[in-house]
């Protein structure tokens, strides 16, 4: 255990310029959503644009600079090249993602090519760089697991994606209702919630300080996910439907006994100090929840299309987003503090507290419930849907100021001390 | 052999902590931590510092450092 090579984490610049990006996309989202029509109908141009600003342009921005964060500290494996391959992958997934929302607003089949090849690169390069990080990991631990078969699920998710633009681009005659749903299952059921799995535990456990997970949910929950969704797909390929239903459902009862543990598992927290970044977390296992809910409704009441909309959007603003605004809320300040350590100010480094105030983070929840409430209303009442706008704006606004805070304190605290 | 725990204490009291018990260590002798996860970031400054360490998982899942100079 005494060989781990000297310098484990990447540059602090390697994630926060991921960071620094993603909130952008947010209000790019909200920016090309005004466009669409109907939230309940996620299939017009203008919506699929803004969908995958979120999916990929913040979702995807922060999951790649925060695995490159991540890996070193749960599992004692950096990525290798950090830099080159931060560029090689944030510079494409900009483009490609611009390249691909461009492509649906307009109809446009050059900017669906451009985007196949420039999200290809980007996930080409993060995927690799992921799997080079895992097998060289000093940890074999359920973390090391559920990230393995995330970056599994999300090279599919990207296989997939790229068939269906390059589709869409040529006019091939495919099955689209079929690919795009496997898609949507392997880059949301499997990379999104896998990701959040094997990283929450350790992170719950550490910044929230409650209990460990116990073993036989860390042991069997990411495998189980996984085989879920595996089965889940392949009978609804092969149309066997009623092995679909139950793998779907398996699916779901196992990402409902996460949220459950999760929950109880903040309630028995040592120190009882409730914080913003805790109630994001816990509006996550609660949307996950919902989520789950809408999915088995829909199995349940297949001619109510809205239920499987409804669940897509709650797993996305309600679970995927709350955990991330949690998580960043957390790895930000946790970041500034630790590259002011290794950077050799040994004195005057702030505290954690000091880097983003907390209030702005109270706020930030509010604001994100009210945009998630004005999600749901958007579904039975179409003026809702400026509230969304409105709301995912505001957020991707509060997030880039809170992030450029975050970069100010550690410049401002490095250069003040490094005079000294 | 002296014992620092802290287990239960939030990011980054406990890398804090080390580190301020680290400079009262005696050449020869064995500071022995108690956390309750494995904190790999910690290692990289052990290694810099000039300390060797010896990590082993306990049957509770928290994790024993043992840390002295290395030679």
């Amino acid at each position: 255990m005494s060989s781990l090579s000297t310098e484990q984490a990447p540059p602090i610049s390697v994630p926060l310029r991921f960071f620094a990006v993603a909130p952008l996309f947010l209000i790019l989202a909200a920016l090309i959503a005004m466009m669409g029509d109907s939230i309940a109908d996620a299939h017009t141009p203008a919506l699929l644009a803004a969908t995958h600003c979120i999916t990929l342009g913040f979702i995807g921005m922060i999951m790649f600079g925060a695995m490159q964060q991540i890996l070193p500290v749960v599992i004692g494996s950096p990525m290798p090249s950090s830099r080159p391959v931060a560029w090689f992958s944030l510079l494409p997934l900009i483009f490609g993602t611009l390249s691909l929302s461009g492509g649906f607003l307009l109809s446009n089949s050059a900017l669906l090519h451009l985007a196949s090849l420039l999200l290809g690169l980007a996930f080409l390069v993060f995927i690799v760089a992921s799997l080079v990080s895992l097998a060289r990991a000093a940890a074999r631990n359920a973390t090391a697991t559920a990230i393995l078969l995330a970056v599994v699920a999300l090279s599919a998710a990207v296989a997939l994606g790229i068939v269906l633009a390059q589709g869409y681009a040529s006019g091939l005659q495919l099955d689209y209702q079929k690919l795009a749903s496997a898609h949507i299952s392997l880059a949301l059921g499997g990379w999104v919630m896998l990701l959040i799995v094997g990283v929450s535990y350790q992170v719950v456990p550490m910044f929230q300080l409650t209990p460990n997970y116990p073993k036989w949910l860390s042991a069997g929950l990411a495998p189980a996910l996984f085989a879920a969704l595996l089965l889940s797909l392949a009978s609804n390929f092969f149309e066997v439907l009623p092995l679909g239903f139950v793998a779907e459902g398996l699916f779901w009862l196992c990402a409902s006994c996460f949220a459950l543990v999760t929950l109880n598992l903040q309630f028995q927290r040592r120190r009882r100090v409730t914080d913003a970044t805790l109630n994001f977390f816990r509006l996550g296992m609660i949307s996950l929840l919902c989520a789950a809910l809408c999915a088995v409704a829909a199995l349940l009441a297949p001619a109510h299309e809205y239920f499987r909309t409804l669940s897509v959007v709650i797993f996305i603003l309600g679970f995927a987003l709350s955990v991330i605004h949690g998580m960043l809320y957390k790895i930000i300040p946790f970041l500034v503090w630790f590259h002011l350590f290794r950077g050799g100010v040994k004195k005057g480094v702030p505290n954690m507290k000091e880097v983003i105030p907390e209030p702005w983070m109270w706020q930030h929840l509010w604001l994100h419930i009210a945009t998630l409430l004005a999600a749901l209303l958007a579904f039975f009442w179409n003026a809702a849907a400026w509230l969304l706008i409105l709301g995912l704006s505001l957020q991707g606004m509060l997030l880039s100021f809170a992030i450029f805070t975050g970069i100010m304190v550690y410049r401002r605290t490095y250069q003040r001390l490094a005079k000294i | 052999m002296s014992e620092l725990d802290v287990r239960g204490l939030p990011p980054p009291e406990p890398f804090e902590n080390i580190m301020r018990a680290l400079p009262a260590l005696p050449v020869g002798a064995t500071l022995r931590v108690l956390l309750h996860r494995e904190p790999f970031p910690l290692y990289a400054e052990l290694q810099d510092m000039g300390y060797a360490w010896q990590t082993s998982a306990l049957p509770d899942g928290h994790f024993a450092i043992l840390i002295r100079h290395a030679k």
